[in-house]
């Protein structure tokens, strides 16, 4: 009996061995036509219904789990980068900073900035062959809003109200003038009122809008966009099939079929790369993995314009660094050199308290440099000076990005040279969080990421500096300052481009002279791709907003 | 008689047991750090929405209230909606508990024989050199953890041969049948799809066996220990004596009351790996429940993590209840005392 328990085994095993090299069963051929059942289709059990991939050019990208594909839902990088390729936006972010005509052709502005009236594209079909049509925009934006969650916060503020004048006008009335308000519009994803109907679930926290279909949207998409939903299975990937009837121009090499795989493992990301089965890499691995990753035949490093930046949020309402001489000590005594070596080459040190990417940036902000003479005599001002031991920094670093304990010991043994004692301490995400929601809880500095949703300085400052935001891990710093929200509102409220740069600059400056953060380095986002992918983002020309740099229908593959 | 009344017995323990998991659960999820309405929601989400998600939740009820509400639902199968995935737990559940059984079942398959087998040849050859590569074998297994031989793995068949996948639980052109268990290498068999099967079974070796390799060394030692033991008895020495052959010896009289002690450690080795397997699902993007239990405490998704234990725990006595059943196949002295006390 246990001779044939064995053999038995070891029959599997041979079996299994001799058939790695063999081609499993393949699919059966693709359907003719891209029909309207498969947006439609349910993806609990992925079935493919494809052709081999011999025959077809494959995009394979690895992305931090979990992706979220309802447009009212997501809103991080997997979401972000799913929703632009599955979904059409009424504008589309430029590599300028600015926007284009998408499924909006033309737009008209009312005199005072509070109407803005879109006139769409005729012809354009969902995935599913119904057309698009301005009530479908409506419906987008009032789900988004009722849910409230994913960029519900960018697109509906100011917003008073929006309706479908005819088939193919929308109209959107503003409560008060806002510059935010054009550009947010890269986040309002237009799904298909219909679809969206036909599937929602009678029960639901919306009332007689049920679950406004958001279960049946966690697996399917109901968008115009480039690309829709084949299989979905969650925790695993995402497949996408080229959208054949997308009103848009593809890239002459445009995959037919894109998988956002939901892995970053590093030794799991090199041997997918190594056997040429992934093309585009996350942006989560580890410099030493990076390094590896570059000496693979064939694959090469992009680093990409990115619109986060690295802080460390000094604490203004406690002390040591209540005082502003303690916290222009700190940001004397950091040595930003050593800092911004630490990072993949290209990185650079911020200037100023937005990231150099955004608009209304200001070049020639008053930037720290490391002084340790200036960081004493600043210290000396501060009225814990005689008293400092007693008043150690408390610094609090992310345990899940390892990475950021080189800095926060760089920053230890930079403060120790002038005296000032931090107390470094790692927290995970959820305690960091959790801490930094109360003024008793929060440490003297944190040490955090923050991504701007928009490529506009002003957005950033609001999400940075304004009272809104504290008790949130966006502001650490708990300025709470009535007079600098003042400035920043009136900044956002203006529509001339140049007169409200010059009220950024202000603020930044203002900022800058307060010392309220340690402003660190522009982040600079790292993926390694095959060489055999022309991927525009890999050459600056396209948006750096989260999500479009992965953009399918202009990324070329040309590979074996 | 005696059989169903002890699986009656235990059932009904294991009933308190899992109450008594699902209240402790229950507490600890609820004080780790963090809101879970608003990790949810996000960040960036207004404070209506969280304070809608947290009355959907009855978050603002007292501990009691709330663990009322769970338990009334939860008996009824409903554990709620997950936060991270936005659809029912039980729905959750049912997609990514048959890919982790399928690979717990291919682990434990391939630590049973291994470790077996592996602990019967250095018995057999004990203290030869046989013997001494089988020990160091087993202590580099039972100190290795899985995820370590799973990069090994990875970085050796998949980095360095390309001669297995490494992720995913088939290729991605490969035909997946219509799910009927969710096992896919099972679906593919009813399907009559072998080359899928063979697939699967290719995208299963290197999960199951960087699961299996702690579990195999520790079964080899265990065996190999207590065949050792039991190979000084008087009643060893009587069948050899009376000129048994040296084959029969080993397997009929020798190996059968050996195993009581692997079989009880395997049986438990195959519980704990559901549970343990999530760093292994992590490396080669396995859709196990392992990994989903993983992510909704790293999210705090309250009626995920509640799920996923409540399921870890179950399958945990029902293992535990099957191996007392073989331990008292296996052994009369056992069986005996049982329905004595019966």
């Amino acid at each position: 009996m246990r001779g044939k328990t064995f053999t038995a085994f070891a029959v599997m095993i041979l079996v299994s061995l001799l058939l790695t090299q063999c081609t499993p069963t393949a699919a059966p051929p693709a359907a003719p036509t891209q029909a309207p059942a498969v947006a439609a289709a349910p993806t609990q059990a992925p079935i493919a219904t494809t052709a081999p991939a011999a025959q077809k050019r494959v995009l394979r990208i690895t992305f931090s789990w979990p992706d979220r594909i309802d447009p009212a839902v997501g809103n991080d990088y997997a979401g972000s980068t799913s929703l632009a390729n599955l979904y059409d936006t009424l504008i589309f972010p430029n590599a300028k900073g600015g926007v284009d005509p998408w499924l909006a052709e033309s737009w008209d502005v009312s005199q005072d900035g509070l109407t803005y009236t879109f006139h769409l594209r005729q012809g354009v079909k969902f995935h599913d062959g119904s057309l698009l049509k301005a009530s479908d925009v409506v419906y987008s934006y009032d789900r988004l809003k009722a849910i409230g969650e994913g960029f519900a916060y960018l697109v509906t503020a100011g917003v008073e109200g929006v309706k479908a004048v005819d088939d193919a006008t929308v109209e959107f009335k503003l409560s008060n003038a806002t510059a935010l308000f054009l550009p947010s519009l890269v986040r309002l994803y237009v799904a298909s009122e219909a679809l969206i109907r036909q599937n929602t679930k009678a029960e639901g926290p919306y009332g007689t809008d049920g679950d406004f279909g958001k279960e049946w949207l966690q697996t399917h998409d109901a968008g115009t966009g480039p690309y829709m939903v084949r299989e979905f299975p969650l925790e695993q990937y995402l497949l996408m099939d080229k959208n054949t009837d997308w009103w848009g121009e593809f890239h002459p090499n445009a995959p037919d079929e894109v998988r956002f795989i939901g892995t970053t493992e590093a030794v799991t990301i090199r041997s997918l790369m190594q056997n040429k089965e992934l093309e585009i890499s996350d942006q989560w691995q580890s410099f030493e993995a990076y390094q590896a990753l570059e000496k693979l035949d064939g694959v090469k490093i992009a680093p990409l314009q990115s619109l986060s930046s690295f802080y460390y949020m000094i604490n203004n309402k406690k002390p040591p660094t209540d005082d502003v001489h303690c916290r222009r000590a700190i940001d004397y005594a950091f040595d930003y050199d050593a800092a911004v070596g630490l990072e993949w080459p290209g990185t650079r040190q911020m200037v100023g308290p937005v990231p150099a990417a955004l608009a209304g940036h200001d070049p020639n902000v008053f930037t720290f440099k490391r002084d340790l003479d200036k960081a004493k005599a600043e210290l000396a001002l501060c009225k814990y000076a005689n008293d400092i031991a007693n008043y150690p920094i408390k610094v609090q670093w992310v345990a899940e990005v390892p990475d950021e304990e080189k800095w926060a010991l760089l920053f230890q043994a930079n403060m120790a040279e002038v005296g000032l004692k931090a107390e470094i301490t790692k927290a995970p995400w959820l305690s960091l969080v959790e801490n930094t929601s109360k003024l008793e809880t929060s440490p003297s500095i944190a040490t955090i990421y923050v991504s701007s949703d928009l490529p506009e300085a002003g957005l950033m400052l609001k999400q940075r500096y304004h009272s809104s935001t504290t008790g949130t891990w966006q502001q650490v710093e708990w300025l709470q300052d009535p007079q600098l929200d003042a400035a920043i509102d009136d900044a956002l409220a203006t529509l001339d481009d140049q007169e409200r740069f010059a009220k950024y600059a202000k603020i930044q400056a203002e900022l800058v002279d307060r010392a309220v953060s340690l402003w660190i380095y522009d982040q600079v986002e790292k993926h390694a791709y095959r060489t055999c992918v022309d991927w525009p983002a890999a050459r600056g020309e396209t948006s750096a907003i989260m999500g479009y740099q992965e953009y399918a229908a202009h990324i070329g593959v040309d590979c074996q | 008689m005696s059989l169903l009344n002890f699986l009656v017995r235990r059932i009904i323990y294991s009933v308190f047991v899992l109450l008594g998991l699902s209240i402790v659960i229950f507490l600890i999820a609820r004080v780790m750090p963090g809101d879970p309405a608003r990790m949810a929601v996000g960040a960036r989400a207004p404070q209506w929405v969280v304070d809608r998600l947290r009355e959907q939740m009855h978050l603002n009820q007292p501990l009691v209230v709330q663990y009322g509400y769970w338990l009334s639902d939860a008996v009824r199968g409903d554990f709620g909606l997950s936060l991270i995935t936005q659809r029912p737990v039980t729905t959750d559940i049912k997609e990514f508990l048959p890919a982790s059984l399928e690979l717990v079942f291919f682990s434990g398959l391939l630590s049973a024989v291994g470790g077996i087998g592996l602990g019967i040849v250095s018995a057999r050859y004990k203290d030869t050199w046989i013997d001494n590569v089988v020990r160091v074998f087993s202590y580099f297994g039972i100190v290795t953890p899985s995820f370590v031989f799973a990069i090994l793995f990875i970085l050796l068949f998949g980095f360095t041969l390309n001669w297995l996948p490494i992720i995913g639980r088939v290729h991605e052109q490969t035909a997946v049948p219509p799910l009927v268990t969710g096992a896919i290498t099972v679906d593919a068999l009813l399907a009559g799809q072998f080359g899928t099967f063979f697939d699967a079974l290719r995208h299963l070796l290197l999960p199951a066996i960087s699961l299996a390799m702690g579990s195999i060394a520790q079964e080899a030692r265990i065996t190999r220990s207590s065949m050792a033991d039991n190979l000084s008895k008087d009643y060893i020495a009587s069948a050899r004596a009376l000129g048994i052959p040296e084959r029969v010896v080993m397997g009929r009289f020798l190996l059968k009351p050996s195993l009581i002690p692997t079989v009880s450690i395997l049986g438990l080795d195959i519980a704990s790996t559901l549970s343990v397997a999530f760093l292994v699902e992590l490396i080669f993007n396995w859709p196990g429940l392992a990994r989903y239990g993983m992510n909704a405490m790293l999210h705090k998704d309250l009626n995920a993590i509640s799920a996923v234990i409540l399921v870890l725990g179950a399958a945990f006595v029902t293992v535990n209840i099957i191996v007392d059943i073989i331990v008292a196949q296996l052994d009369p002295r056992i069986r005996l005392s049982a329905t004595r006390s019966a």
